[in-house]
């Protein structure tokens, strides 16, 4: 039975803004998600028994925060209501920030709602990409959101988007985090999906850029200890590579709905969120029903279904085959694989070169290096360690 | 030395400070900024091994190290520290691999730390 931990619900495909680099390509459209939709998609949810013990609903695809907050006062009440007690839901946002208030953020606060900021480091970074649809910098109005966020201590962590630029300005991107008590960092790349094509990727050098940004940024955190809690690809790498061998793995964006995506017409997909609402001559709109029509639990017999998991399990055998990463990737994103290489039946990408491999190989230089970088330097030996080795 | 051994050494000397501590230990072994570089542009003595094998003689070390902790704890009767303080989970429960990076999961098991 499929197990769904993920849910990506989009409730407008709108956005205030409009990104240089986004893949959305409905972000003009007001439309907006209809509450019978939402009660068709919980209620099958959970009576189907795929949500196990706990499901985390990200609100996304669009900005969220153009909706207004009664809007998800009603869409909370209703899946609590229809939730059974014994599963826990943990709401997420995914934002630009712009629109963050004093309501908006005693609302998140009231519901736990998990708030993840889209920012790209300072002004001159930031506004390279990140505009509004005149043309305009968003930098001012998502740093005030964070300062909001802030200033009512309400958590969050912020999603940067790295091109060549910002790659070359690590120690910048660190201060402004720290100027900004930005606690939580997730890094991404500038990447190929659908109609955008990544500007960073063909850039001559880029994953020894993305190496020498994280092992700067790392050391850097390092050197200021309580105040970066969190480096996601290098927490992620560290994760994946000190694991026992028992440890249990598996790709959850190459699961059948692990991770399950709406878009706001009740259209339903899964394997990569970033599928729905692109389109290729391979796999159509990505599409397998309609929650407003379709039984959930059949989505899982349909034909294109079986198409796409046997094409994404031809690839992770290709990776496993030949991959030496393998063991800490488990076979990729199959979004990058069909808007890189033209097919999920296919292995190494640019992306996985830079965010997986790139990253594997700093956290083994480091461990590798440790003995004889670390010696004679005291200072950094970690909290409650013998002496440093060698 | 075996690079298991070698990783082991290592690890028994990282690893009582918690997955917080280790990052912050590594991330402070840095060279320096002018003189790094990637992984296969100044190769080290073990970066001649295979990436798999040196991720299979990392897993190794770790599991080795595990063994240890528990038997050492379960002779003093107290708890086990438990995976490093990564937040494993056995089974098939949890996605180490590839979560959507347009969001983040810290949420669900960053307190496990």
């Amino acid at each position: 039975m499929p197990q769904i931990q993920l849910l990506v619900v989009q409730p407008t495909p709108f956005c205030n803004i409009d990104c240089r680099y986004c893949y959305l390509p409905e972000r003009t459209n007001k439309s907006v998600v209809a509450e019978e939709t939402l009660r068709n998609l919980f209620s099958q949810v959970f009576v189907s028994g795929w949500a196990g013990d706990g499901l985390s609903v990200v609100w996304h695809a669009g900005e969220p925060l153009v909706l207004p907050v009664a809007f998800y006062r009603r869409a909370f009440a209703l899946i609590d209501e229809l939730k059974p007690a014994e599963i826990t839901v943990r709401h997420s946002f995914q934002t630009n920030g712009t629109l963050i208030d004093d309501a908006w953020c005693e609302f998140i606060g009231e519901c736990g709602v998990n708030v993840g900021v889209s920012v790209d480091g300072p002004r001159h970074l930031h506004d390279l990409n990140r505009i509004t649809r005149s043309g305009r910098g968003t930098f001012d109005k998502t740093v005030a959101g964070i300062r909001r966020l802030k200033v009512r201590g309400v958590p969050f962590h912020v999603i940067s988007v790295l091109t060549p630029q910002s790659l070359a300005a690590p120690a910048e991107m660190f201060d402004f985090y720290l100027a900004e008590g930005i606690e939580h960092v997730c890094f991404n790349v500038e990447e190929s999906e659908g109609e955008h094509r990544s500007a960073s990727f063909a850039e001559i050098g880029i994953e020894d850029a993305y190496y020498r940004f994280l092992s700067e940024f790392w050391r850097l955190s390092a050197a200021h200890p309580g105040k970066i809690h969190f480096i996601r690809e290098i927490d992620e790498a560290q994760r994946n590579i000190f694991r026992p061998q028992n440890a249990g793995f598996f790709n959850q964006l190459a699961t059948p709905f692990a991770i399950t995506s709406m878009d706001w017409t009740g259209n339903i997909a899964t394997f990569s969120p970033e599928l729905l609402g692109l389109k290729s001559p391979l796999y159509g709109d990505f599409v397998l029903g309609n929650v407003n029509r379709d039984r959930l639990v059949e989505l899982a017999e349909r034909p294109l279904l079986s198409r796409m998991k046997a094409d994404i399990d031809a690839g992770i055998a290709l990776c496993r085959g030949r991959c030496e990463y393998f063991s800490v990737c488990g076979g990729g994103e199959p979004v990058n694989k069909l808007f890189e290489n033209g097919s999920f039946a296919t292995a190494e990408t640019t992306y996985c070169r830079m965010t997986k491999m790139r990253a594997t190989d700093l956290v083994l230089d480091r461990l590798e290096r440790f003995p004889e970088l670390m010696g004679g330097r005291e200072a950094a030996r970690p909290p409650g360690s013998a002496s440093p080795v060698g | 030395m075996s690079l298991r051994q070698k990783y082991q050494t290592i690890l028994t000397q990282l690893a009582p400070a918690g997955a917080v501590g280790v990052s912050l230990a590594l991330g402070a072994a840095a060279p320096a900024v002018a003189s790094e570089q990637p992984a296969g542009a100044q190769p080290s003595a073990v970066e001649k091994e295979k990436v798999s094998e040196r991720l299979a003689a990392v897993r190794d070390a770790v599991t080795a190290i595990d063994q240890t902790r528990a038997d050492a704890a379960k002779a003093d009767g107290r708890l086990a520290w438990g995976n490093w303080g990564w937040g494993y989970r056995g089974g098939r429960g949890w996605p180490n691999w590839n979560n959507w990076h347009n969001w983040n999961n810290w949420g669900n098991w960053f307190r496990n730390w």
